[in-house]
C-alpha cells in the first residue's frame, strides 16, 4: 500500500464556506481519508498551531489555504504552512484574489475600526475601546493578532504552487485535484490555476447570445422578467461570465442568477474588473454624453460588481485616497 | 524563452538630445541593467554609421532585442526596423524610447530630463522583452479604380488613370458629368471659359475605352480592402483595388442668413445664379431692367461662428472676376464690393486683385464677425431696388449703399451625400463634414483607410487648379500601388485566440473596420487581418483576453508601465 499523504486545510480571513466545501465531499471523505491523514484542519480537528510548528519542514504533502491574509495570524500561518508543505494551494476566491474580505481595501484600518467599534448601529462602546494587539492584565499579557491596513492574497505573502478558484470551489473539482495528486499524475506547471478551465463562462452557458448587446440602462436581476433563455447582458443585467473562468458548471446562471465572477479571470487577463468594465462600456446604446452618463449611473456599486472578489489581486489593489 | 540579450542605443541627435540629456551617463548606467549586453551613445543613430553600429552589435553580441532611445517612433521606427532586418533580426524586436519630442525638447532642467529619459528607456527595456516576431504580409492589387463623383476632380483623376491604361469606374449621382463647373462662366484669374476647359475633358472621358461611366447612380455598399474592393452597380458586381472619393461641394444656402433676405427680396441673388446670368450674357433685375448699381457681399456663410467658421477660399477671387466682367459688359453700372478681408492668395491672384482694384469699383469693408449688413427693399423715393445698411469698418460710419442687384458670395459646404459615402467607403469626417485626410501635410490625399483617397472640395473648399492637383496626386498614388503589384498590409493587427474566445461577440460591434466576424461552427470570433488596422478596440473590449492587439499586448504595456516606475 502506498504511504498516506499528509493533508492540511487552513482558513485565513474567510467565511468558513471553503472549509464547508471540503466537508461537502460527503461520502468521498472516506476516499480522502483512505489516501490521506488530515494533519491540520481547525474547523474539524483540534490540532494546535504549536503541533504544526513541530512538524518537520515539508511534512505536509498538500495544504489547502483558504481565506485572504488580513491579520498577523493569517500571515504567520501562511508562512508556517508554506514551510511545512510540499504543495501549497490557494483554495477559493479569498486566497486566490482577496475575495469578499478584499473589498475592505476600499477603506483603511482607521476607517474600518471607526465604523465597526464606534459607529455601527449595534455598537455600544462608551469607553471608546479599540482592539489592542497586546494588553497587560494581572495574569500576564494578552495577545490578539494585529489587524493590517491591507487585505492581501495568499500569493502576495508566500510562494503559492496552485490556485483553485471559486467562492467556494466546486467540491467535485477538489476531489479531482486531490485524486490527481494521490495518483501521482503529471501536475501542471507551478503557478497554474487548477480545477477550472481556460475559457470563460459564456463558453459553457446555454443562454442565447448575439452581437446585439446594446442597452440604454443596466438593471438588477429583480428588475427584469428573465425569460430564462436570453443572455443576461442582452437583458441589461450585468453578468461577469465573459470575464470569468468556467469550471463551476455555470452554477449561478443555471440557477437564473448572473455570474458574479468568483472563479476569477481567464489566463491572459491581469485585471478582471477592468476587463469586464470595458466590455460593459461597449454595451451602452448611445453616443450622447448625457445619455451615456445616465446609463453608467444605473450601474449600482460598480466596484462591488466588477471587483467583487478581486480588489487585492487586481492592478488597483486598494483605494489610496 | 531564450536568454534575453538587449542592445540599448542612446542618440545625441546632434545637440537636440545631448544638450538636455546626459547621454553618456545614461549609456554607462544602462549597461548595468539586467539583460542589457551593450549600451552605447552615438551622435546620430539614424545615420548610416549609426545603423551599422546596431547591425554590427547584433551580429557580434548575438543581440535579440534592440532599444533605440532617440526621436519619436513616427520619425525613425521604420529606419531602425530595417536595420534589425538587415542584421537578420525580426524588425519587431525593436522598441524606441522617445527622449527627444517627449523629453529633451520639452524640458529645461538637464538633471530632471536625464532622469526622465532613463525612466523612458527602462520602460522600453521592460517592454521589449515581451516583443514577438511579426511577419510582413502583402496582398495583390486589382488594377481598376472606382471614382465616386464626376465633377472636375473625378474626371481629372479618371483621365490620369485611364491614360495610364488602367480601368476606371466613374460613378455620378446626377444625370451629367462636370459637377459644379457646369455652372461657372469664366475662371479666375485669367478669365478663361470654364466651359471650354470642361468640354475638352468631358469628350475625352466619354470616349475613353478604359472609363466606364455610370450616371444617375448612387454607390451601394462596398466590401473588401485595399487591392480587393467590390460593390454592386445596377445589379452587376464590379471589382477594384482603389477608391477615389470626389463627391464635391454644396453651395451654402443663403436663405439661412436672415439679414440678407435671400428668397424674399427678388434681386438678392447668389453667386451661382449670377454665373448663370453671365453665361447667358443677360444681366437683368427681376423686373427685366439693366441694373444701375450692383453690390457684391463676401463671406456669405463663411468665416462666421453662426454658419461656417472656415474660409471657402474661392469667393474673393470670384467676386473680383465679377467686377471685371460687369465692368466690361455694363461699363456704366456702379459696383460696390463689400468684403470682410480680401484673400487673394495663389499664383497671379494678388496681381488680379491689384489690376481689378484700379477698375471702376468701390470697395467697402464690413464686420462679418459681429455685424452683418442688412438688406432691405428700397422705398419708392429711392432710385434703386435695394438698400444695404451696415457699419463700414474703415470709416466706422453706418452707411447705406444703393443697389439694384446684390450678389451673395456663397461659401462651400460638403455635399449632402458626403456622410453616406463616408460610411460606405470607411473614411472619417471633421466636424464640418469635409473628409479627413490621413495627414494634413505629409499625406493630404490619402485617408486612414488604405486604398481610399479624397480629392477636390469634398476634402475642403478649394479652387479648380487645387482640385485637379489633388486628383492627379491621388491617381499617381494609385498608379504607384498598382505598379508595385502587391500592397503590404498592417502587421500589428488584432488576433483572437480561439482557445480563449467564449463567443460573447463583444468585439464584433466595436470594430470600426468591420474586420471581425463570428464563426457559428467554432463559436468564436475571427479577425480578417487584411481589414484590421490594429486599432486595439477589440482587445480593450474583449472580456476574456482572447482578443489581442499584436505588438500592443497587455503584458507589453503593463511591463512598460512597470519599467517606467522602476527607477527612483
Amino acid at each position: 500500500m502506498k504511504p498516506k499523504l499528509n493533508l492540511a486545510v487552513y482558513w485565513g480571513a474567510a467565511c468558513g464556506g471553503c472549509c464547508v466545501s471540503v466537508l461537502d465531499v460527503h461520502e468521498k471523505l472516506f476516499t480522502i481519508v483512505e489516501h490521506a491523514n488530515l494533519v491540520f484542519w481547525p474547523i474539524a480537528l483540534d490540532t494546535k498551531y504549536k503541533d504544526v510548528e513541530q512538524m518537520p519542514d515539508g511534512f505536509i504533502d498538500l495544504t489547502l489555504y483558504n481565506g485572504a491574509v488580513r491579520n498577523s495570524e493569517n500571515e504567520h500561518l501562511a508562512k508556517l504552512l508554506r514551510k511545512k508543505s510540499k504543495i501549497l494551494v490557494a483554495y477559493g476566491s479569498c486566497a486566490h484574489m482577496g475575495g469578499i474580505p478584499g473589498l475592505a481595501n476600499l477603506f483603511n484600518k482607521e476607517e474600518i475600526f471607526k465604523r465597526v467599534y464606534f459607529e455601527s448601529e449595534s455598537t455600544i462602546n462608551p469607553d471608546q475601546v479599540l482592539p489592542q494587539p497586546h494588553y497587560k492584565v494581572s495574569e500576564g499579557e494578552l495577545e490578539i493578532p494585529e489587524f493590517y491596513n491591507d487585505v492581501r492574497t495568499l500569493a502576495q505573502v508566500v510562494d503559492v504552487d496552485y490556485y483553485l478558484p471559486g467562492c467556494p470551489p466546486q467540491t467535485e473539482r477538489l476531489v479531482e485535484v486531490f485524486l490527481a495528486i494521490v495518483n501521482g499524475e503529471q501536475l501542471p506547471p507551478k503557478g497554474s490555476v487548477i480545477g477550472a478551465k481556460d475559457k470563460t463562462q459564456c463558453d459553457e452557458c446555454k443562454r442565447k447570445k448575439s452581437d446585439n448587446k446594446l442597452v440604454k440602462e443596466f438593471k438588477r436581476p429583480w428588475q427584469i422578467k428573465d425569460d430564462g433563455e436570453t443572455c443576461f447582458l442582452e437583458q441589461g443585467v450585468i453578468c461577469c461570465g465573459p470575464a470569468t473562468r468556467s469550471g463551476c458548471g455555470v452554477r449561478c446562471v443555471e440557477g437564473n442568477a448572473p455570474c458574479r465572477g468568483c472563479y476569477g479571470p481567464p489566463p491572459e487577463v491581469a485585471d478582471p474588473g477592468a476587463k469586464m468594465l470595458s466590455a460593459i462600456a461597449t454595451m451602452i446604446d448611445s453616443n450622447d454624453p448625457n445619455e451615456i452618463q445616465k446609463a453608467i449611473d444605473t450601474v449600482v456599486d460598480p466596484v462591488g460588481t466588477f471587483y467583487r472578489y478581486s480588489i487585492p489581486f487586481s492592478i488597483l489593489r486598494r483605494k489610496l485616497l | 524563452m531564450k536568454e534575453l540579450r538587449i542592445g540599448v542605443y542612446v542618440c545625441h541627435c546632434g545637440t537636440n538630445i545631448a544638450a538636455m540629456v546626459d547621454v553618456e551617463k545614461l549609456a554607462k548606467e544602462l549597461s548595468e541593467v539586467k539583460n542589457v549586453i551593450v549600451a552605447r551613445d552615438y551622435k546620430y543613430m539614424c545615420s548610416d554609421p549609426g545603423q551599422d553600429l546596431i547591425i554590427k552589435d547584433i551580429q557580434e553580441h548575438k543581440l535579440n532585442r534592440i532599444v533605440v532611445a532617440a526621436c519619436s517612433p513616427r520619425m525613425h521606427e521604420v529606419t531602425f526596423r530595417k536595420a534589425l532586418e538587415k542584421a537578420g533580426l525580426n524588425p519587431y524586436y525593436l522598441e524606441m524610447a522617445n527622449i527627444r519630442e517627449q523629453c529633451s525638447w520639452v524640458h529645461t532642467n538637464r538633471n530632471e530630463a536625464t532622469i526622465k529619459a532613463k525612466d523612458l528607456i527602462l520602460a522600453a527595456i521592460k517592454r521589449v522583452k515581451w516583443h514577438e516576431p511579426l511577419d510582413k504580409r502583402s496582398v495583390p492589387i486589382n488594377e481598376a479604380t472606382l471614382i465616386i463623383g464626376g465633377g472636375i476632380s473625378g474626371i481629372s483623376a479618371a483621365l490620369e488613370l485611364a491614360n495610364a491604361g488602367k480601368k476606371v469606374y466613374l460613378v455620378e449621382k446626377s444625370n451629367k458629368l462636370g459637377g459644379i463647373m457646369n455652372q461657372i462662366d469664366l475662371t479666375f484669374p485669367f478669365l478663361n471659359s470654364a466651359r471650354q476647359i470642361l468640354d475638352r475633358k468631358l469628350s475625352e472621358v466619354v470616349n475613353h475605352p478604359n472609363i466606364e461611366i455610370f450616371l444617375n447612380t448612387e454607390i451601394g455598399e462596398i466590401f473588401g480592402y485595399i487591392g480587393n474592393f467590390e460593390t454592386q452597380i445596377n445589379g452587376n458586381k464590379i471589382v477594384f483595388g482603389n477608391i477615389i472619393v470626389a463627391t464635391g461641394l454644396k453651395p451654402f444656402d443663403a436663405s439661412r442668413i436672415p439679414e440678407y433676405g435671400y428668397g424674399k427680396l427678388p434681386d438678392v441673388i447668389t453667386s451661382l445664379e449670377f454665373e448663370n446670368m453671365l453665361k447667358s450674357g443677360d444681366i437683368k433685375t427681376k423686373s427685366g431692367k439693366q441694373p444701375q448699381s450692383i453690390a457684391i457681399i463676401h463671406c456669405v456663410g463663411s468665416r462666421n461662428e453662426k454658419y461656417n467658421v472656415y474660409c471657402s477660399r474661392v469667393c474673393c477671387l470670384t467676386a473680383l472676376k465679377y467686377i471685371n466682367q460687369i465692368n466690361s459688359v455694363l461699363p456704366e453700372t456702379s459696383i460696390f464690393d463689400i468684403y470682410a478681408d480680401m484673400r487673394t492668395f495663389g499664383k497671379y491672384c494678388e496681381e488680379f486683385y491689384s489690376s481689378t482694384s484700379r477698375k471702376n469699383v468701390t470697395f467697402l469693408v464690413f464686420d462679418q464677425k459681429n455685424e452683418l449688413p442688412k438688406i432691405r427693399e428700397a422705398s419708392s423715393s429711392d432710385k434703386c431696388n435695394l438698400i444695404i445698411n451696415f457699419r463700414e469698418k474703415l470709416s466706422g460710419e453706418i452707411i447705406e449703399v444703393p443697389a439694384d442687384m446684390v450678389i451673395l458670395m456663397v461659401g462651400m459646404e460638403a455635399h449632402e451625400a458626403a456622410k453616406e459615402v463616408a460610411h460606405k467607403v470607411g473614411v472619417s469626417m471633421c466636424g464640418n463634414n469635409f473628409y479627413i485626410e490621413r495627414h494634413p501635410k505629409l499625406d493630404p490625399v490619402a485617408t486612414t483607410t488604405d486604398g481610399v483617397y479624397v480629392v477636390g472640395t469634398c476634402q475642403a473648399p478649394k479652387d479648380i487648379p487645387d482640385s485637379i492637383s489633388q486628383a492627379k496626386a491621388a491617381a499617381a498614388r494609385i498608379l504607384a500601388t498598382i505598379e508595385a503589384k502587391t500592397v503590404d498590409v498592417e502587421v500589428t493587427t488584432a488576433f483572437i485566440n480561439e482557445d480563449l474566445c467564449c463567443g460573447c461577440q463583444t468585439c464584433i460591434k466595436v470594430c470600426p473596420y468591420s474586420a471581425i466576424s463570428f464563426d457559428a461552427v467554432k463559436k468564436v470570433s475571427i479577425v480578417n487581418e487584411v481589414l484590421c488596422k490594429g486599432c486595439g478596440t477589440c482587445a480593450a473590449a474583449c472580456p476574456t483576453g482572447a482578443a489581442k492587439a499584436k505588438h500592443f499586448t497587455d503584458v507589453q504595456i503593463l511591463s512598460q508601465i512597470e519599467g517606467l516606475f522602476s527607477y527612483a
